[in-house]
């Protein structure tokens, strides 16, 4: 479905390459996580997946569409993004996930609109919330709103940008168990990066390891290694395995 | 279904809230119309507005009052809506005409046409009245407009160059305004006695300025800015997520950011250009619609207009019936006015803020 290709990408001219050559594939309904320090460039790499930035050089594939010339409402049909820090207007829950529809109906939104937003909202258990105005929410709350908003661009693809990022570990569970729904259910594929690398096995089925703005390992749950973690991360770990589940512990023996 | 009903309450509600507004308006209007300094009685100004009075009462009611009750409605309306609407564009909400340094371009293009033209080349004696009107009466309007348009392209095609960051157009805004006023100081520190005060005279808000004609002109723009406002109402709605939210969903930012910049400033521009500075309008009327009706640009930008006239109405009337025979500045009442209630909004409800 997503098919990078040798991505390149600078904020300014002289500055220094923040995506250095990015290659990366995602399959249709799969849930891809990009693993890396702060400052490696994933959210970034996210920005020019949404062209909310223009990369120097490379392509994106989407189907095997050029995403780098698709206009902004056609890209939006494809790919919807949850931001990392969400911030709404002062609107009704109803409305924030309605304007996910404005790269389809652009101007005045129309019966099928509000069909689809009622629907995401009957889906996701938020009826109750609709009439509700979203900045009186919590941050658990805002960001299934977002999600809600996301899914009413019937996307392909979900870019999550560090979901879990300031929720508590309630919270957190509702986003996951949310984004999985997701992917599951309707086939959408993800894009995310995360944190916390256990929550990143649990969730996720290819991960991709960032450093320096470059993706040094790539695959499935079997790459994900005390070695590739010490590279990309210069912490130590250890892998145990408990009911054949890899668990990720801090701190062990330099590999 | 329980999410419909909910919601029709919701609708229900700005509904009511806009015909409230709209009912305010043209009551304020009336009740502007039978107050002035000619002490006409109700009556009086029914039967002039008939055409059935006396001729000077006729004169009164229809060029004087009228121009002016039509001035403050339009004005209030462009100048509330142009606030809004810099507040969604810049993401601040000290945004308001004033950050584009858009009136402080007008004050000094109404100074130089008034100092350097009227009152240094083109007339000698020193009769007021020769400084405002000057060769043509709208030299001095022309004069205020060609200086805030020139330097709100200057501040827009500048801020081009760095993608249109907010931060950046408010920074920039603040500096060239700077410029401007210093280089009215200077102006002014050269002017005569007559020509100084008449060129204060002028910064001083006036809807007694306006004309049917003058009327007509701010009213096309107004009415166009509305229109294309009321049109882009989801993506004003979309781009308080943000650029990167915005974008995502398929918003042209830039472009939206920078039409309606220009069409904001290009309204206040005209506005002020006519009437001399009228302050505090796009940030009162836009911060209390806000906290009371939501961000909602499909309500919040009608509101707003409408609120704007309606405190400029207020204003006016105030100015007339308190200035003991000439009118106070409205541009001074509007805050006196709208402040404190700004004020009782902003500390009646705790945390959000924007």
């Amino acid at each position: 479905m997503l098919e990078i290709e040798n991505l390149c990408f600078r904020y300014s001219r002289r500055g220094p390459l923040v995506l250095d050559g990015v290659n990366l594939e995602l399959k249709d309904g799969e849930i891809g996580i990009l693993l890396g320090k702060n400052g490696s460039g994933k959210t970034t790499l996210f920005k020019t997946i949404l062209g909310i930035e223009k990369p120097e050089s490379g392509a994106i594939r989407f189907d095997g569409e050029d995403l780098l010339r698709m206009n902004r409402r056609e890209r939006a049909r494809r790919i919807a993004y949850v931001p990392q820090s969400i911030h709404f207007g002062a609107l009704s829950v109803y409305d924030t996930v309605l304007m996910g529809r404005v790269s389809y109906f652009g101007y005045k939104a129309g019966r099928e609109d509000e069909t689809a937003v009622e629907t995401i909202l009957r889906d996701m258990k938020l009826e109750d919330y609709a009439a509700r105005n979203v900045e009186e929410l919590s941050g658990g709350e805002r960001q299934k709103i977002a999600i809600a908003r996301a899914l009413a661009q019937e996307p392909r693809l979900l870019v999550f940008d560090e979901p879990t990022g300031n929720l508590d570990i309630a919270n957190e569970q509702l986003i996951l168990s949310e984004a999985r729904r997701v992917a599951r259910e309707k086939g959408i594929g993800i894009l995310t990066s995360l944190h916390d690398l256990n929550q990143a096995l649990e969730l996720g089925d290819r991960f991709f390891f960032m450093k320096d703005g470059q993706i040094r390992h790539a695959g499935g749950k079997e790459i994900v290694t005390e070695a590739v973690i010490f590279e990309t991360f210069d912490a130590e770990v250890r892998i145990v395995k408990i009911e054949g589940k890899k668990i990720i512990i801090n701190g062990g023996q330099k590999p | 279904m329980r999410v419909r009903s909910d919601l029709e309450k919701n609708r229900r509600k700005n509904r009511l809230a806009l015909a409230l507004l709209t009912a305010a308006v043209i009551a304020l209007a009336f009740v502007c119309l039978f107050v002035g300094s000619s002490h006409m009685t109700i009556a009086e100004c029914v039967d002039a507005l008939a055409k059935r009075g006396s001729a000077a009462q006729v004169r009164i009611i229809w060029n004087i009052r009228i121009p002016r009750v039509l001035a403050a409605i339009v004005a209030g309306a462009g100048l509330s809506v142009s606030g809004l609407i810099m507040q969604t564009d810049l993401n601040n909400p000290m945004a308001s005409p004033s950050t584009l340094g858009v009136s402080n371009a007008a004050v000094f293009g109404a100074n130089l046409s008034i100092i350097a033209f009227a009152g240094g080349f083109l007339d000698t004696g020193n009769h007021l009245s020769s400084y405002t009107v000057g060769a043509n009466p709208y030299a001095t309007s022309l004069m205020a407009f060609l200086f805030s348009t020139a330097s709100i392209l200057l501040i827009l095609g500048l801020c081009r160059l760095r993608a249109f960051q907010p931060g950046v157009v408010v920074l920039a805004g603040i500096a060239i305004g700077s410029v401007w006023t210093a280089a009215t100081t200077i102006l002014q520190f050269y002017a005569t006695d007559v020509g100084l005060s008449a060129a204060v005279i002028w910064t001083f808000g006036d809807l007694g300025r306006a004309t049917y004609r003058t009327d007509l002109i701010m009213a096309v723009v107004v009415l166009a800015g509305l229109v294309f406002f009321s049109f882009m109402s989801w993506q004003f709605n979309a781009l308080l997520s943000g650029d990167a939210a915005a974008k995502s969903m398929g918003v042209a930012v830039d472009r939206l950011r920078f039409v309606s910049m220009l069409l904001a400033s290009v309204i206040t521009a005209v506005c002020v250009s006519f009437l001399g500075i009228i302050g505090f309008v796009g940030i009162i009327c836009p911060h209390v619609t806000k906290r009371i009706l939501g961000q909602d640009h499909r309500v919040s930008i009608p509101a707003s207009a409408l609120s704007g006239s309606i405190l400029l109405l207020l204003a006016d009337t105030a100015s007339r019936s308190l200035g003991n025979g000439s009118a106070l500045p409205v541009g001074a009442i509007t805050s006196l006015l709208g402040a404190p209630f700004f004020l009782a909004i902003i500390f009646s409800r705790k945390g959000e803020h924007r």
